[in-house]
């Protein structure tokens, strides 16, 4: 009664198609990312561009040398955060789309620390707890709305991002104001910066906060009980509950945690982020970036090692695509990324593609079993 | 087996289990040359390697009730699917005489007139029944013809005897309830092939009754019916032949009138029967043994559970349980038997913190268990198996390994220091369950999903009693769990019985409760009608009790 019976292959080919089994979500975001690449160059074809070259300068300006793949490095850094917030909640059960505002708060927060002067890392700690705390209460909104009133947290996600995406265009532009250069907040003071790690680009040590968290992410959620029991109300809240889980608990904390996550996006990209420092008005080195982390965390399987990978891919689309528009004498835009970005969710979202796997592990196993030419095991009547 | 005056026209094969052959027919007409659906050596592979069916042929016929007997993960409902068309076979093909049958989806198979009733039932959980069965009669941008449903589904329901409340969420309904919904809903297309998939399992002896005088009915009507089972009484009783299945293959292909329950018993369970020797002979007929009549009366030990004046409200009626007060001791096993909906679900689920009480008390051991959760219940040494295994149980696409500490993961053995989980001794625990329990699985790491039924409940309840519990509450333990399995569990609670433990069973299996149970409560629209010992009672008794007619006296 073991599921090889009847398999055929000695251990090495079962082993190698186990191997590949638990690969299968892994390879399906590959393939999900081919096809990506493969919609965009069809587009580029039909406006005339030449996709082979603009892939080229594309590949070259994401990971092409060491100054490129730092930049593409420092891009996926928030998006690191920004997508173990969809995450996180994802496996408590939730759709939170609320990274984006969260941030927005973090951010603003972690500007904060310009008013007052402590000892460098002191003030760097200071800067981060700030923005995790601000990004956790912005969180709070939407969690007990749905706690209490049972409002769905897509809805109120999506009205606080707007609302914290007001809030901090007010702050901006009249609370935390520089008097002397007034379409910016005032800087972080090179206290409390991260310091830049490779010279020259914009990958500061924020990076390490970052990984760090999605390993925080992902012990708590695999190899503690307190993440175990965020996973099982996630899958089955009824069994959760009758395996004695309060699911309101799980889900309060897997939204408070997603909010630290966003807030520390927050903190990488004013703390952390070169020449500025600081919130310039209209939010442009935020924009977007809570909603890209959805995609990455899609792309990444809602695994915090996953978005890890994830975010280089992304983060490198970003850096590639500014290399990409200056490229050749027709040079394709950098709205083409987001185009292939946009695709590329999209093909996560198509089933068949994750029946390409099966399909071929079939095809494989009779290949197999053809060229050992052994029938599955008979039945001793 | 009643049936018997039935002519059998065709001759039968019988592939290798060597069982009796039919007589040759009698009388052949028209109608029975004609034959509706025909599987041509099906096999099955699916893409995890697993070899469901093997090369097995199976025709079917109008007029004819076929009883699809095999254990659990014999390949049953595989081949039923096969046969609907909702699974394409690797190897073989169907064919009906209209040609080569392949549907694109269960609507098209319907449409052909093939209409299957899951054992997990396809509903609208928020939607009436009448809403459920307007939406299957649904084509894109038709407009929902509810007044006509309705009125059909009346006559139907007047014409089969299968009553279900019609403007009730069919998720409030008990399961027995939205099985009917769910087989009126294929009635309601007129199909010609009727498949059921163990469609008895949560259905109480008057209603078998009931269903098998419709299946009969249908089968005069001149339809074909498949009857998924592993009850070999169930076979005797409805079905006309019969189609064994082991391990995928068609092992026995035979009239009911020919053959015996104890050589359909054998083709069914094969070699493992010599195996277990001390077994064969429960295994192959399917009685219970009577557990409780071998033990010495009198000897049972401290109470353990006690519940007085327990009154719970129910999911759509304002009182399900009703003033109840009973206790259970320690080295006895109490059983409730009852036509489900009566109030158990709700009882199990008021003593397990799952539903709140009305009034009344409960105590385990003398301290109150009525608003607590359901990990201080665990706490206070109660162990809960539960009536749905894939709702409450599990979480399916969790691991075994992670599945066998759900409810007890906060406990010191399985956590350390800063809530981290220690894997190392979860896995061992997991692979001492699977020894102990004979749990087939390829190991700790294993998805929940993908472990048969029989090996999904044998986790439940390896887990449930490895908290060496007090009291365990078993609600359903067996149901749908082929015999093997099934008799395996009931042993296991009657050892748990007889290491002095407290047993609470609650089943719609009357014959388990009757052979298991010291105490046997009938339960009738929340209260109990009696509280007797299992030889006072008979079947006959039972089930006029069940009906909440008081029998003499008792109650």
């Amino acid at each position: 009664m073991t599921g090889n019976e009847g398999q055929p292959g000695g251990w090495l080919l079962r082993g190698a198609h186990r191997t590949l089994t638990g690969l299968h979500p892994a390879l399906e975001s590959v393939l999900a990312a081919v096809v990506g690449l493969l919609v965009g160059a069809v587009l580029m074809y039909i406006w005339g561009y030449d996709p082979w070259r603009a892939y080229w300068a594309l590949l070259r300006g994401a990971y092409g040398g060491s100054y490129e793949i730092a930049s593409s490095i420092a891009r996926g850094v928030p998006l690191v955060l920004t997508a173990l917030t969809f995450a996180i909640c994802l496996r408590g059960g939730m759709f939170n789309i609320g990274a984006e505002g969260q941030m927005y708060v973090g951010a603003a927060a972690a500007v904060c620390v310009a008013y007052f002067q402590l000892p460098s890392w002191l003030h760097v700690v200071a800067g981060v707890l700030f923005a995790a705390v601000a990004g956790a209460i912005w969180s709070l909104g939407p969690a007990l709305l749905k706690l209490t009133r049972g409002v769905h947290e897509v809805i109120s996600t999506i009205m606080f991002n707007w609302i914290s995406r007001f809030l901090v265009f007010y702050l901006v532009a009249y609370v935390l104001v520089d008097p002397r250069q007034a379409q910016r907040t005032v800087r972080v003071p090179l206290s409390a910066r991260f310091p830049i790690l490779v010279p020259g680009t914009d990958l500061s040590y924020a990076v390490f906060m970052a990984v760090a968290f999605a390993l925080f992410a992902y012990v708590l959620l695999w190899h503690t009980a307190v993440g175990y029991e965020v996973r099982a109300a996630g899958l089955t809240p009824t069994a959760a509950r009758y395996g004695g889980i309060s699911v309101k608990r799980t889900m309060l904390l897997s939204f408070i945690l997603g909010g630290v996550a966003a807030g520390l996006a927050g903190a990488a990209t004013t703390m952390g982020l070169p020449p500025t420092y600081a919130i310039i008005s209209g939010l442009p080195e935020l924009m977007n970036l809570g909603f890209d982390g959805m995609a990455v965390a899609m792309v990444g399987r809602n695994h915090p090692i996953g978005i890890l990978v994830a975010a280089l891919f992304f983060g490198g689309l970003n850096a590639g695509g500014r290399v990409m528009q200056f490229y050749g004498s027709n040079p394709v835009p950098l709205e083409m990324v987001r185009v292939v970005m946009g695709a590329i969710v999209l093909a996560m979202a198509i089933p068949e593609l994750a029946r390409v796997f099966p399909a071929l592990a079939a095809s494989g196993r009779a290949l197999v079993r053809m060229l050992s030419r052994k029938k599955p095991v008979e039945e001793a009547a | 087996m009643g049936r018997g005056s039935r002519a059998f026209p065709l001759p039968l094969f019988v592939s290798d289990g060597g069982t009796r052959m039919n007589e040759s027919s009698s009388r052949s007409g028209a109608r029975e040359n004609g034959y509706f659906l025909r599987a041509e050596r099906i096999t099955k592979v699916y893409s995890d390697g697993t070899v469901a069916v093997r090369d097995a042929t199976l025709e079917l016929r109008p007029g004819e009730i076929v009883g699809l007997l095999g254990e659990n993960g014999a390949g049953k409902t595989t081949l039923t699917k096969i046969l609907s068309g909702l699974l394409p076979p690797t190897r073989g093909q169907v064919v009906s005489p209209r040609g080569r049958v392949r549907f694109a989806s269960p609507r098209e198979a319907l449409e052909f007139g093939i209409g299957m009733v899951h054992q997990h039932f396809a509903l609208v959980g928020t939607f009436t029944a009448v809403e459920n069965v307007a939406l299957s009669h649904e084509r894109p941008f038709s407009s929902l013809q509810l007044g006509a449903t309705r009125a059909k589904l009346e006559a139907l329901m007047e014409e089969s005897g299968l009553r279900v409340p019609l403007d009730v969420p069919v998720e409030k309904l008990a399961v027995g309830e939205q099985q009917r919904v769910e087989i009126l809903k294929v009635l309601s297309r007129e199909v010609d092939l009727l498949i059921l998939d163990e469609p008895t399992s949560v259905l109480t002896p008057l209603e078998v009754d009931e269903l098998f005088r419709l299946l009969r009915r249908l089968r005069d009507e001149g339809k074909a019916i498949v009857l998924i089972t592993h009850k070999l009484k169930e076979v005797g009783s409805v079905t006309d032949r019969v189609v064994v299945l082991r391990k995928g293959a068609v092992v026995g292909d035979v009239r009911t009138a020919g053959v015996t329950k104890e050589e359909l018993a054998q083709l069914m369970v094969g070699k493992a029967l010599e195996t277990r020797a001390g077994r064969a002979v429960e295994l192959s007929t399917e009685e219970i043994p009577a557990h409780a009549h071998d033990r010495e009366r009198g000897d049972r030990g401290p109470g353990v559970l006690h519940v007085e004046g327990l009154s719970v409200a129910g999911t759509t009626k304002p009182i399900a349980v009703d003033d109840l007060t009973f206790d259970v001791y320690g080295g006895e096993i109490f059983g409730i038997a009852g036509v489900e909906g009566n109030g158990q679900t709700e009882l199990v689920e008021a003593l397990t913190g799952l539903r709140p009480a009305l009034k009344g008390t409960a105590t385990i051991h003398g301290q109150n268990i009525l608003g607590l959760d359901p990990r201080q219940i665990y706490k206070l040494g109660v162990a809960h198996i539960p009536e749905d295994r894939w709702v409450l149980g599990l979480v399916l696409p969790f691991t075994l390994a992670e599945n066998a500490i759900l409810g007890v993961h906060r406990w010191d053995e399985f956590r350390g220091p800063l809530s981290v989980l220690r894997w190392g001794r979860i896995n061992a625990h997991v692979r001492s369950l699977m020894e102990r329990f004979e749990i087939q699985a390829t190991g700790p790491s294993a998805p929940a999903k993908s472990l048969s039924g029989g090996n999904q409940q044998k986790l439940i309840v390896g887990r449930e009693l490895a908290k060496d519990p007090a009291i365990v509450i078993a609600s359903q333990p067996t149901r749908g769990l082929d015999v093997g399995a099934a008799q395996y569990i009931r042993d296991t609670l009657v050892e748990m019985r007889d290491r002095g433990r407290a047993i609470l069973l609650v089943s719609a299996d009357l014959d388990e409760v009757l052979a298991l149970s010291d105490r046997v409560a009938v339960m009738y629209e929340g209260k109990f009608m009696a509280v007797a010992r299992p030889e006072e009672l008979d079947r006959e008794k039972v089930g006029m009790l069940m009906g909440g007619v008081s029998v003499g006296g008792r109650g």
